[in-house]
């Protein structure tokens, strides 16, 4: 089973826990931990495509690294002058790193997010909070796409008569342009109407509506709301004991690292590598099954 | 106990001053019955089964009274109405809520407060009743026009209503889609005992089904009974309606004869068996004129010469190698399936659709060697699939206008003109959203008509009219060949091609299979072909449309 595959809100609480603890944890091991994550789980779930966001992201965060430690000049490690004479510190560079770091992180795990819900899951934890608003979601995403369908009608019906709006000289096609802007609203106003009838005939005004999804909270997904929340406990207690965070200013101050420490690396880096674990695993089972 | 009883229904709309859309109409309906209401637009029938269902009523003013199920309609709660009153309307696209085919499934039920699991049950149950699973996820975009109307249908279905009122379900869909639509339809009310009221203007495929017939005039019930009495009636009282008669039943009329009335086509073979038994036939075929050969010689108004196209550059071909020749002054049907590329067709003739290989001639001038406006100033116009999608302006007045450029002198007199063409004199002053399918669809023509096209392109024209509509645009169309108009339609009406058209083509796989004159051409197959040939096939040979078959049936008594 792909990550994607389990219920919605078992995807929100990984999403948000991971989002939330790449930016609130400052410990440089914790850092390189949630991009180096971030970035096994966008290619994990988007293939090459990340590799496209990955290239984008790097010159923005050296950018921004170098553009801090450029304009800071907290702690005492001196590196040199720049050119107004304001000297370049170890420890602001090393800051600037580690937030745009982060920052590339929580970039990354957001075209994660945008890769697994999809608008049914959308939807479907709107439902959760309010079923008419989930409706008037649905709604949306029916008609936006069904407008710009018969805006690509209206244009082809008046070029067969030869109005449309790429049609004749340039003051008639801005008029042509105009009449198909005004016609569609004309349009979407009259066909809502009919729709309107149709929800009001199926019960749409009764009190009392539920919404349905496809969607169920089975074993597999208690299994594993079971292990989110032991690796979650585990990183909290890490945060509790000051193991996540370090001090920049005026110097690099850091707790010593202990056995215990090396728990709550661990658990940490397998919890946000948890999409991936689970396809891998899911991977074997299904060759093993197929042999 | 009767299902429905309407006791002395009147109703007026509040604009009409006086005129009732409705009076004194009396009718009961029993449980599991099958109704069909027939009648011209404008008599009624929508008004009729609006009423039916209190929400959907519209406002005005009422007077009678309508039960159902042993209490008056007034007084039956809204939770009541929503699930037990099935109501599917004409368009099927504004009638689907939701952006995915599960949630529309569910939508009735969510109104009706239905917990998770009862409603996953009823969901999977309709799904696979009406054959749905194979795209139970998919996005309702990416539905055609009948798996979209078998999905309201469905929808409704799974409220378990006890009445299903269908109004003009199949005026949007094909003929396949639209007989698929009303077989499923039939299978409800037999298996379900699910009473049905259906208003439709495809009489051939639902008249030999119906227990009852109800045939409405300027809102009233003039018949009401079992179908071959209403044919019967109809013939009798010399009713226009009786030209919406299936094929069989109008041929029967024809031809003086004792025997009991065929409805289907099966029955109609067995009728002109049983009426030529042991008899010689003489004369088997209509002797008609040949076209000459040297009438179709010059330049033909359009040439396609091997055209292809594709919409994207790794999409599958579209056309694929058309030729395509029509001769100056006549009126050519292209008919084939759906999909097939025959609007594409159009469109590259236009130059809307540009091929990458091939050639399209006008007049014999290349199409892109066309400036925009010579081309579709007197020369070349298109009338879309729909219709609606032509109309700009507030009043079809004001539609008309703006095709006209700003100084032209006669104006008013053209617009009278091309309104008296297309007869819609009266609808000048109408917003166009307004108008039924008929009317919007000679409202278009006219709209059309004032670029004074010689080449007239029509892309479904008689979808949505009824048989009298379709008359007078027939008319309409013949006229404007006589004033030397050529027209080439692409249609899925078969029966319409095989009585107006001069030359009938047949489109398949992206390009044209094969042109013939339409006896030729429908006498040839087998399938896909009128209902009078194939009634008439086992005895005449080249008999295609009701027409012909009783003018054949005459000679040979």
């Amino acid at each position: 089973m792909r990550f994607d595959s389990y219920h919605p809100l078992i995807n929100l609480i990984y999403f948000a826990a991971a989002i939330s603890c790449s930016i609130a944890f400052n410990h440089p091991l914790f850092v390189l931990l949630s991009f180096v994550c971030a970035l096994i789980c966008a290619f994990s779930l988007r293939g090459s495509r990340a590799l496209l966001v990955l290239l984008a992201l790097l010159p923005l965060m050296a950018l921004y690294t170098w553009w801090y430690s450029f304009y800071n000049h907290f702690g005492v490690t001196a590196l040199g002058e720049n050119f107004a004479g304001n000297s370049i510190t170890a420890e602001a560079l090393f800051y600037g790193a580690s937030l745009s770091l982060r920052a590339g992180a929580v970039a990354l795990f957001i075209s994660c997010l945008l890769a697994v819900f999809t608008a049914d899951k959308v939807v479907y934890l709107f439902g959760r909070l309010s079923p008419k608003l989930s409706l008037f979601i649905a709604i949306l995403l029916r008609s936006a796409p069904r407008t710009l369908a018969y805006a690509r009608r209206i244009s082809v019906s008046q070029q067969g008569i030869g109005r449309g709006p790429g049609q004749g000289s340039l003051p008639a096609r801005f008029v042509n342009a105009l009449r198909l802007c005004s016609v569609l609203i004309t349009w979407t106003l009259e066909n809502f109407l009919e729709s309107s009838l149709s929800m009001r005939s199926r019960g749409y005004s009764l009190r009392g509506r539920t919404a349905f999804s496809l969607y169920r909270f089975d074993n597999r997904d208690r299994s594993l709301v079971v292990v989110i929340f032991a690796l979650l406990i585990t990183i909290l207690a890490g945060a509790a004991l000051d193991q996540t965070h370090i001090y920049y200013d005026p110097r690099i101050i850091m707790m010593p690292v202990t056995a215990l420490s090396f728990v709550f690396y661990a658990a940490y880096g397998l919890f946000l590598l948890l999409p991936v674990i689970i396809r891998i695993i899911c991977a074997r089972r299904f060759a093993a099954a197929a042999a | 106990m009767a299902h429905f009883e309407i006791k002395d229904l009147s109703f007026s709309y509040p604009a009409a001053h006086g005129r009732k859309a409705l009076s004194h109409v009396d009718l009961s309906i029993e449980k599991g019955e099958y109704i069909t209401v027939c009648g011209k637009s404008g008599s009624g029938k929508t008004t009729l089964l609006r009423h039916l269902k209190s929400v959907l009523a519209p406002h005005g003013e009422m007077t009678g009274e309508i039960i159902f199920a042993g209490q008056p309609l007034a007084e039956v709660s809204l939770r009541e109405q929503s699930s037990k009153i099935g109501y599917v309307m004409q368009n099927p696209d504004n009638q689907i809520v939701t952006d995915k085919v599960w949630h529309e499934l569910a939508f009735g039920l969510e109104s009706l407060g239905m917990e998770q699991k009862t409603i996953r049950l009823r969901v999977a149950e309709m799904a696979s009743y009406f054959g749905i699973q194979g795209w139970f996820h998919k996005n309702v975009a990416e539905l055609s026009g009948g798996q979209k109307q078998l999905l309201n249908l469905a929808s409704i279905m799974a409220m378990q209503p006890t009445v299903l009122i269908l109004d003009e379900p199949t005026s949007q869909l094909d003929p396949i889609a639209a007989a698929d639509f009303l077989n499923t339809v039939r299978k409800i009310n037999l298996e379900l005992g699910t009473t049905v009221i259906i208003t439709e203007h495809r009489l051939e495929d639902i008249f030999h089904a119906a227990d009852r017939v109800v045939v409405m005039d300027g809102g009233r019930i003039i018949a009401c009974d079992e179908p071959r009495r209403v044919g019967d009636f109809l013939k009798k009282d010399g009713n226009e309606m009786f030209a919406a008669m299936p094929s069989p039943v109008q041929i029967y009329y024809g031809v003086e004869n004792e025997l009991q009335c065929p409805l289907t086509v099966r029955e109609g073979r067995n009728w002109l068996s049983e009426l030529f038994a042991g008899r010689q036939i003489s004369s088997p075929a209509i002797k008609r004129e040949q076209v000459r050969e040297e009438d179709l010689i010059g330049t033909p108004a359009i040439l396609m010469k091997e055209v292809w196209f594709r919409y994207e550059k790794d999409a599958p071909d579209v056309l694929k190698g058309v030729d395509l020749s029509v001769p100056q002054g006549t009126i050519f049907a292209m008919v084939g399936g759906n999909g097939t590329g025959k609007s594409t067709m159009l469109k590259s003739i236009c130059h809307i659709c540009r091929p990458y290989r091939g050639q399209i001639l006008i007049d014999g001038k290349r199409v892109e060697k066309y400036r925009a406006d010579e081309l579709f100033r007197r020369n070349l116009a298109m009338l879309p699939q729909d219709p609606q999608s032509l109309f700009v302006k507030k009043t079809v007045r004001e539609d008309l206008a703006e095709m006209l450029p700003a100084d032209c002198a006669d104006k008013e007199e053209r617009i009278a003109r091309v309104a008296q063409i297309c007869q819609i004199d009266e609808l000048l002053d109408s917003h166009p959203y307004d108008l039924s399918g008929g009317e919007q669809q000679r409202a278009a023509l006219a709209k059309v008509l004032l670029t004074e096209p010689r080449i007239l392109l029509l892309d479904e024209p008689t979808k949505g009219l009824d048989n009298f509509f379709k008359l007078t645009f027939a008319q309409i169309l013949k006229n404007l060949q006589k004033e030397g108009v050529t027209i080439l339609m692409v249609s899925h009406d078969v029966e319409f091609c095989a009585k107006y058209a001069d030359l009938v083509g047949m489109f398949f796989d992206g390009g044209v299979i094969t042109t013939n004159r339409p006896d030729k051409f429908f006498s040839q197959n087998s399938f896909y072909t009128t209902a009078a040939n194939r009634m008439s096939r086992h005895i005449f040979d080249n008999a295609i449309t009701n027409e012909d078959v009783i003018e054949l049936c005459r000679m040979n008594r």
